[in-house]
């Protein structure tokens, strides 16, 4: 009882905060919006260990505990609550939501110190953690939907945040309009549960599931699939993924709290999440495992051309997501989950940290007007460093356990997961290449040309320390989960995940996946190094041979212009049309007609109104009358 | 039509029949009715319909007394409240088209049928 009262106070505390602030008359000071904006979700996670540490001195089987506070709707058949659903998974999601939240709150109190509209802000980025926290902790696909969409909006007001900016509106809505197209899947999916289980609770639902949902069916097959719709729009994976680097038009903490830490891995939580579900679909979770693998091979490459700093990070989580899709879609739910944990500390590192370099530039988020930045900004320059390691999977920082894992695991699952192995290799090496020419071009080198104008400063107490903790964290949380020694994330998931795959990679595999990795990426990073930091007059060389297949990459696989000429263009065409030819004939003219209708009536009928009041009341007199006769014949 | 016209009935009354207070109230209320869709000067048409309504409020009461119950008794009184505030607001119109020196015949005031 006491840690879903926690819970609900945990998903209180955002949605008050939002409100205070937005609802507050005038703009609050600033440290009050400081204390409410970082201290609902600081106390939030504070509550959050508590539910932790609770479930943790459980019995295994005993680790989860639901609580609905009323019902929401009661139609035929169907009841949906307003509850909650406390488990390992959810516990876990809670624990990076607020966790990674609070550092990065903490951070942008400075980062958005200068901002006029820092009350507007905060408040958005509340309404992000308590629709976020919804989304992870409803206890059916119904709150699930309605977080899934409160994020979805958070998500489109903080890419929107610099509204004066066309294409940060521009954006927004893109990112929105591709959200929703997952939404409808996602809607579609939850109406194939209700008619099929009769429920949308989540363990009635994956109770029910076994039995009544035969492995392989034609149900079980499309409910996943239209789940997946619903992921791949939320998590960018190909074809739905053009929104994601656009994203980056947002303030730098909303990338990384939004758009690399919680938001876009919503979709691996919700096929983790529905993990019974998707082990009775094999052909859906393979076009899940295939989608992910192509997904990371398609946003590394275009990562290696991208020439703003943002822009390198959200096409490498894109990438970095497409290793968890592989991992969920081969079956290994808690490989999957253990990527999205340490990819959510060294990517909010990461952008944190680029967060710390367009601070001191002033904006500047060109690697082309960046260079020599370890000179001035050691402690980021550091910082960055160890994300760079970590996200190519150098031991013994985290991504090389998470990755290597996932690598390793597919390596052992079959033709579809050798193939998918293959690309996360590749893509592994790709990673390691496009991360460290980021980072060579960004503080290794000499100055741009003319210097920096400003002249770069150091960031305060408030940045410095959330990037610190991060760095931290991505350097030794990777020990939570090692090779056949410690299991703690795979032992604390393995009651929310009764489908997980029950194959082990041999020591081989493991060992064999470790060493092509750690060499093909540590091959790359000498490559970067060669090509960017070695002998800078190299890149300009190779650029202008291979600017064919550049060319390709800078156009991102050409996806927007297709997408462009595909559905933008018909669609802006066909309401063109609609406008020179029905509007004027048709819709018009069904208004014309009506309107000229009703003059016309009462052209005739005003006639009747004499203005002698006898004439009136002989009507009235005569209408009674009428009445009267009616109803003593009616008798 | 029993009960109206006096048949076996529930109650023993004794006195004037219902019948009589019904009829009385249906002739004046032919009357009121004839004034108004006859006469023109307004004064006199407030006249009639002052006279509709009291014989709706004979009605009233004859029922009243015929059921042994009070409810039409008291409408009778609201019914009467409303009367007079209608004949202020009558009157008061009727002394402000007056002073604008209008002929007082409602079918001459007719400029608002538009």
């Amino acid at each position: 009882m006491l840690i879903t009262t926690l819970a609900w106070i945990t998903l209180g505390l955002p949605l008050a905060g939002a409100l205070l602030l937005s609802l507050w008359p005038h703009e609050p000071e600033r440290a009050l919006t400081r204390v409410v904006g970082v201290g609902t979700i600081a106390i939030g996670f504070i509550l959050t260990v508590i539910i932790f540490a609770d479930l943790l001195s459980r019995n295994p089987s005993q680790r989860h505990a639901t609580n609905a506070l009323w019902q929401w709707i009661n139609v035929d058949g169907l009841r949906i609550n307003l509850a909650i659903f406390i488990d390992p998974l959810s516990v876990m999601m809670m624990l990076i939501i607020t966790g990674v939240g609070s550092l990065i709150f903490w951070y942008s109190t400075e980062y958005m110190a200068e901002d006029r509209d820092y009350r507007r802000f905060f408040a958005e980025m509340n309404f992000f953690v308590f629709s976020m926290l919804l989304l992870v902790m409803a206890a059916n696909f119904f709150f699930l939907i309605v977080g899934w969409a409160f994020v979805g909006l958070a998500s489109y007001l903080l890419i929107g945040y610099y509204y004066e900016k066309p294409s940060a509106v521009a954006a927004a809505k893109k990112a929105f309009v591709i959200n929703v197209i997952g939404d409808v899947g996602l809607v579609l999916g939850a109406f194939l549960i209700a008619r099929t289980f009769g429920t949308l609770d989540y363990q009635a639902v994956f109770n029910a599931a076994p039995t009544r949902l035969p492995a392989g069916s034609f149900t079980a097959e499309m409910i996943c699939f239209l789940l997946f719709v619903g992921c791949a729009a939320k998590s960018a994976q190909i074809p739905l993924h053009t929104w994601l680097p656009d994203a980056m038009e947002g303030p730098t903490p909303v990338s990384a709290l939004i758009h690399a830490a919680t938001m876009v891995t919503a979709g691996v939580y919700l096929i983790v999440r529905c993990n019974v579900l998707f082990h009775l679909a094999p052909y859906a979770s393979d076009y899940i495992a295939i989608t992910g693998a192509v997904t990371l091979l398609v946003a590394a490459s275009i990562a290696i051309v991208q020439e703003d700093i943002k822009r390198v990070l959200a096409w490498s989580t894109v990438s970095q997501i497409g290793y968890m899709m592989v991992a969920a879609g081969l079956g290994f739910y808690s490989q999957a989950m253990f990527h999205l944990l340490m990819h959510a500390f060294f990517k909010a590192l990461l952008f944190l940290t680029a967060g710390v370099v367009i601070h001191a530039l002033a904006g500047e988020q060109s690697l082309n007007r960046m260079g020599g930045l370890y000179r001035v900004l050691k402690l980021a320059s550091f910082a960055m460093l160890i994300g760079c390691l970590s996200i190519s999977g150098i031991p013994p920082f985290d991504g090389f356990f998470s990755k290597d894992e996932i690598l390793a695991s597919a390596m052992a699952g079959g033709t579809l997961g050798v193939i998918c192995g293959i690309a996360g290799i590749i893509g592994a090496a790709m990673t390691a290449f496009y991360m460290f020419r980021m980072y060579f071009r960004a503080f290794g080198g000499t100055e741009p040309e003319g210097g920096y104008h400003p002249h770069p400063h150091m960031p305060g107490l408030a940045m410095t320390v959330p990037v610190g903790i991060l760095a931290v964290l991505a350097t030794f949380a990777g020990f939570l989960q090692v090779p056949w020694g410690r299991h703690l994330i795979d032992t604390w998931l393995a009651p929310s995940i009764p489908a997980q795959s029950t194959i082990q990679p041999s020591a081989s595999v493991e060992w064999i996946t470790s060493i092509v990795c750690i060499a093909l990426a540590g091959a790359a990073i000498w490559l970067a190094w060669w090509l960017f930091a070695a002998g800078p007059e190299r890149r300009l060389k190779y650029a202008n041979t291979l600017s064919g297949l550049r060319g390709f990459l800078l156009e991102q696989w050409l996806f927007d212009p297709v997408y462009e000429s595909v559905i933008v263009e018909p669609g802006r065409e066909l309401g063109d049309a609609a406008i020179r030819s029905a509007e004027p004939d048709f819709t018009q003219g069904i208004v014309r007609a009506a309107s000229g209708a009703t003059m016309a009536t009462s052209g005739v009928l005003r006639r009747s109104q004499s203005g002698l009041v006898r004439t009136y009341a002989f009507a009235m007199i005569a209408g009674a009358a009428i009445l009267g006769i009616i109803v003593v014949l009616a008798r | 039509m029993n009960l109206i016209l006096g048949g076996p009935i529930h109650h023993q009354v004794t006195g004037v029949p219902l019948s009589w207070y019904l009829a009385l109230s249906g002739v004046m209320f032919l009357i009121g009715l004839l004034g108004v869709l006859i006469r023109r000067n307004p004064l006199l048409l407030l006249l009639a319909i002052e006279l509709m309504l009291n014989s709706a409020n004979i009605a009233l009461v004859g029922f009243s007394r015929y059921w042994n119950v009070s409810d039409g008794q008291i409408f009778a009184l609201v019914v009467m409240v409303v009367a007079a505030a209608e004949v202020v607001i009558g009157l008061g119109l009727i002394v402000a088209v007056y002073r604008q020196r209008l002929a007082l015949d409602v079918d001459a005031l007719s400029r608002l049928k538009g």
